[in-house]
Parts: structure tokens; C-alpha cells; sequence
């Protein structure tokens, strides 16, 4: 065991900083054809654009070293947004369960960023229990389509993407979680309502989609009918461990330190404050472990294993973390949290400090709620068998 | 010892719980909350009419001779809904401060009309770098012949858009941070050098942050001794503390109850969400919560009115629970509605945004430890 970076680490380091350096957005630049040119020159470096997608598809091949200096690196610079769906949610099944043709249709529009997907899993009835899913997909007579009849909801970004990847239910006369088949069709088009949900933040984000009649052919299915868990199951692994974001909740917690400093208290800031600062200080320490948890578990992923049962801890202490910042956040506002709306009084950081806060109790939500996380660290680690989702 | 409310408490319980389940539905609360001025007028008339507004006022301002325990009755049924009537600005603080403090000429003008509901009064005390200190004064009343003139910014003050009249608290001597040196005074809301920046909060009510440029008040309008007010202010906190303390409670019960109604409805796993144990502890843990709250409020509450002094250090203890208490049943009634539980849609979110609120209002959770602990 060694903590210590190699010369070639720290030279990765390096080019890492100066290549986000040298394409800082410039003062006065358009965001999006800027955004466009940055994932292209990323790409020209061998890959960037896409970490962690395998070689074979394109990806830079980097040992877990790199992608922890990589995580750090964009966490502390401004490079430009990306979203997970269908660069780190879809692109993995195409790989894994795609055929080829899916494979050249889709995987060059989610690497260009030209695609924006959104996820159709959840239902009003199915939400920690997805396999009780009942969007119904009827295949035609001819074998050419399918009609796909039913609602989601939490869907992501739905009113503005183009594509959805769903999972629908051709079959009910198994257990449940046979007989559900994976779709992937456009959102733009007829038998597609689309209506928002507020969340307590007061932001829309996420929405409840209907499909009436929508017609998918068939060679839009990943994979063969009836299989469509297996695939989404795997893909579940990568939001659960892609959720837990650990090096930018680093940064985050810099900021809420100097964020706190920023209150004056007599002749200190609230960082004085013994109450205040033991809070921040037990963060800390959970996410120095969290940040070590989450690398040996790349370590054994890479070294061709599954990842150790450490990894199913991630997504519970990850989301964790983000909340109590969150948190942390509000009570260095003091009086001026509970401020709402866009004039903003008090301290800056005040102004989404709520909101932040209220939008974060979802963390533990989405993505597999924590006790049926737990439910399943207590059954697949523990082999405790009496767990609730038997 | 004795729990029992008197035969006219009850009764008040019993009225103010029907109208606030015939009037605050959640819909009916987003509608108002939205619409100018924040609050319903006719709400507060009838509340004037029903004798509410005079309750823990004496007899001879025009009350009823009550005190913080019937203040206790109508908040925590204000709670439960969530009332967007300006009850604690009007009665409790700027109320509350006339009542210890105000000539009897300042009383006459105006506590009869503030207690029908024609007069609105508020308190201005918080400031920018107060944070939760009340002693923490920097906007100064220089005392000028038969005048003071009123000069600094004050910061989240209730109700001030709707208020005819503020109670401002400014220094007259000592340094910023003496309690020695504070005096309160009553303002014209629209006197000359006010200004206003008027905002939405998170719980749906209403704050200003207000600045004073030379603003004039005549020595008539001193609210107590000069000098001597931190005592007044104290005192009108700590019933804010207790107000503000039974609305938690109030809403609290509403949230362990719906969010065990919702886990007996909503199935997942072939199950009602209310047959998993986890989430049946979890849901115990929200009921001793609201119920040790409750013992705590009783006790504050009883010991103020005993004693108002030797009371203090349960009111710091109060407002600690309280806050802790009441996050925690906030993000645990989320929690255990999952999605929805994050959404504008169920009424539970809106409980939970109030419950965020009273812990930073009077001193949140930390503040009132580190109180408790050196008293």
C-alpha cells in the first residue's frame, strides 16, 4: 500500500490542470458552442470526452490513480456541464446489451452531446419497487412495433429531451420482474404529455410523462423481450455508484468553510463557534472515509473484480454527506435562510442555500431510497435473509 | 400540577380547530400566501371578532386578561394549518412589546385597535450581523431635544409591508453588544426615511428588510425607560419562543399522522409501506419527538407564566428541541413519502419549509444549546 503518487501521476496531474487551463471559457464566448468545443478537444486528447467508457468504445483506458485525480480536477475547475443519461446511464447497456447496429446508431449522438435522453423508470406505482412496473408495451401483429400505453414519473429532464430509454411491460403473467422489456423511442412526438412537478425548491426538474399509443419499432428493443431487468439492473449499479459525486462534495465543503468564516462573530466568524465547527469537522471525517471507500472499490473494479461489498456503501454515505453541506449551508445563514425568491438578502451564498437544502432530502430518494439500499447491503453483504425487500 | 386547560380555553381550542380545518386546506393557503397581501383580511377580521387577537391582552387595553398559555391554545391549532394571519407579528411581538412597555397613552392609541384587528403592529430588532444575538444592536437613536432620530437597517422583520406601526429596537448608549444602552421605539411604519425591500419566505409568509435615514420619533413614542429596553425585548422573544414553539408542535402532529396515514396507503413490495419495520421505527421516532416537544413546550410554557426570569433556561432548552425535533420530523416525513415527499403537491413539504423556518427565528437549535449550557 502506497498513498504516494507515482512521476507519471503527477505528470497526468499536470496536463490535466493545463488542459483545463487552456480552455477556460473566455470572457464574452457563447456557453454552448464553447461547451461543443470543449468535449471535442477533450476528445482529441485520447478519449477524454468520454472517461469512463471502456477503450473498445473509445474511452482514455485510465487506472482508478487517474480517474481519482480526474474526478478532483473537474470537481475544482469550471468545465462545462454534462448530463448522466445518456453518456453514463444508456451508453453502458448499449455496450453490454445493444447490437451493433443500436450500437452505431446511438453511441456517436451521446458522445457528440447532440442527444439529450431522459430516463422513463419510475411509476406512481412503482417507485422503490420498479419491478412493479406496468407501462404496457403490445407487440403488432406483424412483429414490426410496439404500442406503448402508460405513465412515468421523476422523469428527469423529460421536457427537454429527445429520446427516452424506458422500460415497459410486455409480459404479466410471471413474477414481476419478468416480462419487462427495454424501449428506446423519441419524446417529440404524438401520445407524449409531458407535465411538470414542482419540488420543494421551487425548481422544475423532474416530470410525470404519458404515452398513448406511441408506436416504437422494434428494432428500437435493447436486447430480447422479457429481459429488459437484467439490463436495467446493471445500469442501476452505475447511477447508485455514480451518485455519490464525492470530490465535488470536497469542494463544497471548502466553500461552506469559507462561507462560515464569512460570519463575523465577535471578534472570530461562525468557524469559532465550538457547536458549529464540530458539525463541519464530523463531515469531514466521513468524507475522508467515504473518499477512501470509494477508491479501494475502484481499485478492485479495476483489477478485474466485482466491486467489494465496500462499494454498496456509497450511494448511502454519499448522499449523506451532500445533504448535511446542504444543511450546513442553511444554518451558516442564520436569520436570512428562511429569505426565498430572487432579490436575495443577507449573505450571497444564502440565496440557494434553502433551496439547495430542500432539493437535496432527495438525494436519499432517487436512484433506490436508503432503507431499501440498506435492505440490500443487509441481504447481498450480510446474507441476512429477513430483510424487508425479500 | 395540573394539565388541564380552563372551560374557555377549550372552547377557544375547539373554534380556532374548526377554522382552521374549514379554512386551510392546503390550496386555499397556496392561493392566499400568493395573493396580496399574504394573509387573508377577512381571516383576520373574524379572528378579531372571535376575541383572539385580544386573548393575552389585560383587560384594561381592551383583552381578555390571558396570558402565554392561551397564546399556546390558538398557536398550536395554527400550526396544524399552517395560518398565514399575522398573529405573531401583531400579538406577540409588536403586541407584546406595547403591552410591557408603552405609556398608557401609546396603549390606548393602540392596542383596542390592534386587538379588532384595524391596527397591524410589528417588531423590527434582528439586524445583518446579529445573526441570533438580541443585544447585538448597531442602529442608533440619537436623542435630540424632545426627539430621537432613528438611523441603521433592520433585517427579516415580520409582516412589516402589512404594519401601520413598528417596534423598533436601536441602541441610545454603550457599545453595539451591550444589553445597557437599548431602547425600543414606536415608529410610523411609512415615516419619513423608511424604506422598505419587501420578500417572500421560505414558509410562505412575508419579511422586509427595512432601513432608517434620520427618521424622526417623538420621546412620547419610547417604548420603556431609555436605555432599559433589552429586558422588554427579552421577555417578548422568549413569548415568540413559546408561540412559535406550540406552532411546531401544531405541526408536527400533522406530519407523523399523515406520514403514517400515507405509509398504510401506499403499497410497494407487494406490502403497505407501514408493514416494514424500518420505516414503523422510523415513524416512533417522529411520535416521541412531537411528544417530548409537546412536554417541553407545557413546561416552558407553565414556568414562563410562574416566573418569566427563572424560566429562561427551559425556554433556551424549548427552543433547542424544538428545532432539532422538528427537522428531523420534517426530513423523516419526506423521507418516508419518497418522491412526493419532495414535491409542492402534498402538504407535508410545506410543514417541513415552516419547521425550517422556526428553528432560524428567535435563535436556532445550536444557539439555544450553547444557552442552556452556560446559564
Amino acid at each position: 500500500m502506497d498513498i504516494k503518487l507515482n512521476s507519471e501521476d503527477l505528470a497526468f496531474r499536470e496536463e490535466v490542470k493545463s488542459f483545463f487551463e487552456d480552455n477556460k471559457i473566455k470572457p464574452g464566448e457563447d456557453y454552448f458552442s464553447w461547451r461543443l468545443g470543449w468535449f471535442e478537444k477533450a476528445r482529441e486528447k485520447g478519449g477524454w470526452d468520454v472517461p469512463k467508457w471502456p477503450e473498445k468504445f473509445g474511452g482514455p483506458g485510465w487506472t482508478p490513480t487517474q480517474h481519482y485525480i480526474w474526478e478532483q480536477e473537474t470537481a475544482r475547475a469550471n468545465i462545462p456541464f454534462d448530463l448522466p443519461f445518456g453518456l453514463g446511464m444508456l451508453a453502458p447497456i448499449l455496450m453490454n446489451y445493444g447490437n451493433e447496429e443500436q450500437q452505431q446508431r446511438f453511441l456517436p449522438d451521446i458522445r457528440d452531446r447532440k442527444v439529450n435522453w431522459c430516463q422513463g423508470y419510475s411509476e406512481p406505482g412503482a417507485g422503490s419497487d420498479l419491478a412493479n412496473l406496468k407501462t404496457k408495451a403490445v407487440l403488432s401483429d406483424d412483429g414490426s412495433y410496439y404500442t406503448v400505453n402508460g405513465s412515468k414519473i421523476w422523469t428527469t429532464l423529460a421536457h427537454v429531451a429527445d429520446w427516452i430509454f424506458c422500460l415497459t411491460r410486455t409480459d404479466d403473467s410471471g413474477i414481476k420482474q419478468q416480462g419487462i422489456t427495454f424501449l428506446l423511442f423519441p419524446m417529440k412526438q404524438e401520445g407524449i404529455e409531458v407535465k411538470p412537478i414542482i419540488t420543494l425548491g421551487g425548481s422544475h426538474t423532474v416530470n410525470t410523462v404519458h404515452f398513448t399509443d406511441v408506436k416504437v419499432p422494434v428494432e428500437n428493443r435493447i436486447g430480447e423481450e422479457g429481459k429488459g431487468w437484467t439490463y436495467a439492473k446493471g445500469l442501476l449499479e452505475h447511477e447508485r455508484t455514480g451518485l455519490a459525486g464525492l470530490s465535488k462534495s470536497l469542494v463544497e465543503l471548502e466553500q461552506l468553510k469559507d462561507n462560515a468564516r464569512s460570519i463575523k462573530r465577535g471578534n472570530g466568524n461562525l468557524m469559532d463557534e465550538s457547536s458549529y465547527k464540530s458539525k463541519v469537522g464530523e463531515l469531514e471525517i466521513d468524507l475522508l472515509a467515504t473518499e477512501f471507500t470509494e477508491l479501494r472499490s475502484l481499485a478492485s473494479a479495476a483489477a478485474g473484480g466485482d466491486p467489494g461489498p465496500e462499494s454498496s456503501i456509497l450511494k448511502l454515505k454519499g448522499t449523506e454527506i451532500k445533504q448535511r453541506i446542504q444543511k450546513l449551508t442553511v444554518e451558516a445563514s442564520g436569520i436570512y435562510s428562511s429569505a426565498w425568491g430572487d432579490k436575495g438578502v443577507g449573505p450571497a451564498f444564502a440565496k440557494s442555500g434553502t433551496g439547495g437544502y430542500l432539493n437535496s432530502r432527495y438525494f436519499t430518494i432517487y436512484g433506490g431510497a436508503s432503507e431499501v439500499q440498506k435492505d440490500i447491503v443487509a441481504k447481498k453483504v450480510l446474507g441476512l435473509t429477513k430483510g424487508s425487500s425479500k | 400540577m395540573n394539565f388541564e386547560l380552563s372551560e374557555e380555553q377549550k372552547m377557544i381550542q375547539q373554534s380556532v380547530e374548526r377554522f382552521v380545518q374549514e379554512n386551510y386546506d392546503l390550496s386555499n393557503r397556496i392561493k392566499i400566501s400568493a395573493e396580496e397581501p399574504g394573509f387573508s383580511k377577512d381571516y383576520w377580521s373574524s379572528m378579531a371578532e372571535l376575541g383572539w387577537l385580544g386573548l393575552a391582552f389585560d383587560e384594561e387595553d381592551g383583552g381578555f386578561g390571558g396570558n402565554q398559555i392561551d397564546t399556546l391554545v390558538v398557536m398550536e391549532q395554527f400550526g396544524k394549518g399552517l395560518v398565514l394571519e399575522p398573529f405573531l407579528a401583531n400579538v406577540v411581538l409588536g403586541g407584546g412589546a406595547i403591552k410591557r412597555g408603552g405609556s398608557e397613552l401609546i396603549k390606548q392609541s393602540i392596542l383596542p385597535d390592534l386587538i379588532e384587528g384595524k391596527l397591524q403592529v410589528t417588531l423590527a430588532y434582528a439586524e445583518e450581523q446579529s445573526r441570533f444575538d438580541l443585544e447585538d444592536v448597531a442602529t442608533s437613536a440619537r436623542e435630540e431635544s424632545e426627539s430621537f432620530v432613528l438611523n441603521g437597517k433592520k433585517s427579516m422583520v415580520l409582516n412589516a409591508e402589512s404594519a401601520d406601526k413598528i417596534v423598533v429596537v436601536a441602541r441610545t448608549s454603550g457599545s453595539q453588544v451591550d444589553e445597557n444602552g437599548i431602547s425600543l421605539f414606536l415608529v410610523d411604519a411609512n415615516a419619513d426615511g423608511i424604506e422598505k425591500e419587501n420578500f417572500p419566505t421560505v414558509d410562505g409568509l412575508r419579511a422586509s428588510e427595512i432601513s432608517f435615514k434620520d427618521v424622526v420619533v417623538s420621546s412620547e413614542n419610547l417604548i420603556g425607560k431609555k436605555d432599559e429596553g433589552f429586558e422588554i425585548l427579552r421577555a417578548v422573544t422568549n413569548d415568540a419562543i413559546l408561540a412559535i414553539a406550540a406552532e411546531a408542535v401544531g405541526a408536527m402532529e400533522v406530519l407523523y399522522k399523515d406520514t403514517v396515514e400515507y405509509t398504510q396507503q401506499r403499497e410497494q413490495f407487494d406490502h403497505p409501506l407501514s408493514d416494514f419495520q424500518v420505516l414503523q421505527h422510523r415513524m416512533v421516532d417522529m411520535f416521541m419527538e412531537y411528544e417530548q416537544c409537546k412536554s417541553l413546550l407545557f413546561r416552558a410554557t407553565m414556568e414562563t407564566v410562574q416566573d418569566p426570569v427563572l424560566s429562561q433556561r427551559t425556554v433556551h432548552a424549548l427552543k433547542h428541541l424544538i428545532g432539532k425535533s422538528g427537522i428531523f420530523v420534517g426530513e423523516s416525513a419526506v423521507q418516508l413519502h419518497g418522491g412526493m415527499g419532495v414535491t409542492e403537491e402534498l402538504r407535508i413539504g410545506h410543514f417541513f419549509k415552516r419547521l425550517l423556518v422556526i428553528d432560524s427565528q428567535f435563535g436556532n437549535s445550536d444557539f439555544h444549546l450553547e444557552k442552556f449550557t452556560n446559564l
